[in-house]
């Protein structure tokens, strides 16, 4: 009886423990509770799998990124060995993170080959036509479609394919006119040689409007040695008639030429201007990019989700009815069918609660949707193993034992089922936990948890306050623990 | 024990039934797999195909007009620069015409956003709190389903595994034939509910099965259980003894179904709506536990 109150001040303990936890350390709501976007980013890795440290070198330029973007709160954590995945809570718009994110951004300075002037010369040309183009159809885009215009649009794109020798395969229109863009600055950065100038020679980026009109620069900050190697570079063209290219991604962005001026000392001063007609978007952009640095491998965004604020809230107040009403219905069905034993178990279960989240909020779990069924559905398998027991007490009482024996017994027996019962539901949670997505991996947990502390609960936790009420003597008739009722007897 | 289910006069009738069940459910399977639309198993949904889900609410005075369907993606059609991404679209309104819900193959998250701008023109003033959209890749799809199905399979070898350790060969093959039996009947339903109400399964169908799988070995193990401590201090015959442990385990069977029932009731009914199908297959699963637990799994350790 000693060895009883003392588990009975330890649970008492743990209870006060767990309210101690939940009201200091909150719950952490996932984002379809709390509203909010989440994207998973896959890296792309054309042989061979990627490797620690890869995946941590594309982290940690994806986190520079998003930390210079300045989304508030955002999330970044890696799944299975090639993902990344990035949570923004709240009402922030996917778009400008997956345009800034999605890019390599790989920076190269190249100088044009010899003899190359016309080439470039007939593409730049066709380059500004596309531009023409674009422009036009976003025009006949505004004006209801001109039909007229876009007929005259496709059969200029047409030509331009013909002088290119390429044809495009996308489906629209529009989508044609940025493919063959980008075919055009493809076309320009093969007239010109790599240089080993790139990106990594970058201390720091920014960017600025420009004088003369409204279009945009962004601004390179070189290290010293890259400062160096701009300055023999400029040195090398100055005054000829090579230009000097800034690629992106393999797209030429910008090409200059190089005055006469530098022909001794090359530009000097360890710092470049890209103008290229940028918008204040497509600038900032190209800041944040080159700021964090090229990723190592490209990555693909091949998962968005966003769920509004209302609906998040919404999805709570849900999950909350869900959760309460299945618990007092459990509840009622308990004392309906075993009187103080019942209500031993509903004691049991709001322990069981308490324990639940208290755990969630010290390991963290993110309460998600599927976490929160996980959790709902592991009530049943709680109560399962105080009905095991209890099962066996009546049988032992209607056997004519007495009370305190049969309530031993009935622990002793439903010990084995219990545990094989709790094994193979733990197995299916392993392997979900293992090989699950981030949304299964919260309802693997969330029951694996509750399977866990349901062996704790219905066993220790049900026996010791079952003994607490057996030393009252008005708690010990023994109509007080078998129905009545001739349901399945 | 008081109560008495007739366990072995009624043996043939319950593996009939079960084989009847195992049959609609294998047909099932086939017509989805020859089904022009689907030709899988089990129609899939957008977690194991890659496309885009949207569910927005439109912001009403009162009554939220109404519009059909086909005049809207009429509309947005014209309006959309790509043309394509509007093949092969499902749209559908509900709650009164309050929730627009679309489905499209995948779409960039800029395409996305001048989809939901364009219905905003159309349908609109529409309600951003309430949006819930999901994107999901082709590649990512292939591997979903990938990891749900090695998941699926990795689970069940290793509960395989367990029972057979645990038990002697006749009652884990038996165990396992119950197991087996429940989910594929529960797949086959969802098959018929593919082909019937287009419903499709995602990745919770494949997180419903697995659980299905631990709890209706659970209860199998219970009464088997009885039935080795029962046949250990054997009084009556072979085939009597199996019926009382049956008939023991009853009351706890049912009760253990019945408590698990109830919470997965109340997220069917009060939870979010992205939970639905999920607890449906639950609950069916354990429903269909319970029945192959009590009735079909100690048939098969009945003698004739």
């Amino acid at each position: 009886m000693k060895r009883r109150q003392g588990w009975l001040f330890f649970i008492i303990f743990l209870l006060t423990l767990s309210v101690y936890l939940l009201i200091n350390y909150p719950l952490q709501l996932g984002l379809d509770l709390q509203g909010g976007s989440q994207l998973t980013l896959q890296i792309i890795k054309e042989e061979g799998k990627v490797t620690r440290d890869e995946l941590e070198a594309v982290n940690s330029v994806i986190d520079k990124r998003v930390n210079n973007l300045g989304v508030s709160e955002s999330n970044l954590q890696t799944l299975g060995g090639d993902q990344l995945i990035l949570e923004l809570p709240g009402e922030q718009n996917p778009l400008v993170a997956s345009r800034v994110l999605g890019k390599t951004a790989l920076l190269e300075f190249r100088t044009q080959k010899e003899g190359t002037s016309t080439d470039l010369k007939i593409l730049q040309l066709q380059r500004l036509s596309i531009k023409e183009l674009i422009e036009q159809y976003s025009f006949a885009e505004k004006s209801q479609n001109d039909d007229n215009l876009l007929k005259i649009i496709q059969d200029d794109l047409k030509e331009i394919e013909q002088e290119l020798n390429y044809s495009s395969n996308s489906n629209d229109l529009y989508g044609k006119l940025i493919e063959i863009k980008k075919n055009v600055n493809k076309e320009i950065t093969n007239l010109f040689i790599k240089t080993d100038l790139s990106g990594k020679d970058l201390i720091n980026a920014g960017r600025r409007q420009e004088q003369t009109n409204s279009n945009w620069e962004v601004l390179l900050t070189f290290s010293n040695s890259g400062g160096e190697k701009f300055a023999e570079i400029t040195k090398s063209i100055a005054g000829t008639n090579q230009l000097l290219a800034i690629i992106l991604d393999g797209e030429s962005i910008s090409e200059a030429s190089v005055g006469n001026q530098f022909a001794s000392t090359g530009i000097t001063g360890g710092s470049a201007t890209i103008s290229g007609n940028f918008s204040a978007e497509n600038a900032r952009e190209l800041e944040v990019q080159l700021k964090g640095g090229s990723l190592p491998l490209p990555i693909e965004i091949v998962e968005t989700n966003t769920i509004g604020a209302l609906l998040g809230s919404k999805n709570i107040l849900k999950s909350l009815y869900a959760a309460i009403s299945g618990l007092i219905f459990v509840g009622l069905f308990m004392i309906f069918n075993y009187r103080i034993l019942g209500f031993v178990s509903i004691l049991s279960l709001v322990l069981y609660g308490f324990f639940n989240l208290a755990l969630y909020s010290l390991i963290p779990v993110t309460l998600t949707l599927p976490a929160i069924s996980g959790l709902i559905l592991s009530i049943g398998m709680a109560v399962d193993a105080n009905i095991l027991i209890f099962e066996r007490i009546r049988d032992e009482l209607y056997d004519g034992n007495t009370l305190t024996r049969s309530i031993d017994i009935g622990f002793q027996r439903a010990n084995s089922s219990i545990v094989d019962g709790h094994i193979t539901t733990l197995l299916s949670c392993f392997v979900l936990f293992l090989l699950g997505t981030n949304f299964v991996k919260g309802f693997a947990a969330t029951l694996g948890i509750g399977v866990l502390i349901s062996l704790f609960t219905s066993l220790n936790c049900s026996k010791t306050i079952l003994r607490f009420f057996t030393t009252y003597q008005f708690l010990r008739q023994k109509n007080l623990y078998l129905t009545r009722n001739n349901f399945l007897n | 024990m008081k109560y008495n289910l007739e366990l072995i006069k009624n043996k043939r009738k319950i593996i009939g039934f079960s084989t009847v069940l195992v049959l609609f459910s294998l047909l099932g399977i086939l017509f989805s797999t020859f089904n022009t639309s689907y030709k899988k198993p089990i129609n899939l949904g957008m977690d194991f195909v890659g496309g885009n889900e949207l569910r927005i609410e439109r912001v009403c005075e009162a009554e939220c007009s109404n519009f059909s369907p086909d005049s809207v993606l009429e509309k947005l059609r014209e309006i959309s620069k790509n043309k394509n991404i509007l093949n092969n679209v499902k749209l559908q309104f509900q709650n009164n015409n309050k929730l627009i819900s679309i489905r499209t193959p995948y779409l960039s998250i800029e395409e996305s956003n001048n989809l939901i701008s364009n219905l905003d023109n159309i349908v609109g003033p529409l309600n951003y709190e309430s949006k819930d959209s999901r994107l999901i890749g082709p590649k990512l799809g292939k591997r979903l389903l990938t990891n749900c199905v090695t998941s699926l399979f990795v689970s069940l070898f290793a509960i395989s595994l367990y029972i057979t350790i645990r038990f002697d060969k006749k009652y884990a093959l038996f165990a396992l034939l119950a197991l087996f039996h429940d989910l594929l009947i529960v797949f086959g339903i969802f098959s018929w509910l593919g082909i019937i109400l287009s419903v499709e399964v995602n990745s919770l169908f494949a997180v419903s099965l697995l659980t299905i799988a631990g709890y209706s070995v659970n209860d199998t193990v219970v009464i088997f259980d009885r039935i080795r401590e029962n046949l250990k201090s054997k009084k009556e015959g072979y085939n009597e003894t199996i019926q009382l442990s049956v008939n023991e385990s009853l009351r706890r069977t049912t009760f253990t179904s019945i408590t698990t029932i109830i919470p997965l009731l109340s997220i069917i009914l009060f939870g979010s709506y992205s939970l639905f199908w999920f607890s449906l297959a639950l609950s069916l699963g354990i429903i269909v536990g319970s029945y192959s637990s009590i009735l079909l799994a100690p048939s098969f350790l009945l003698k004739d």
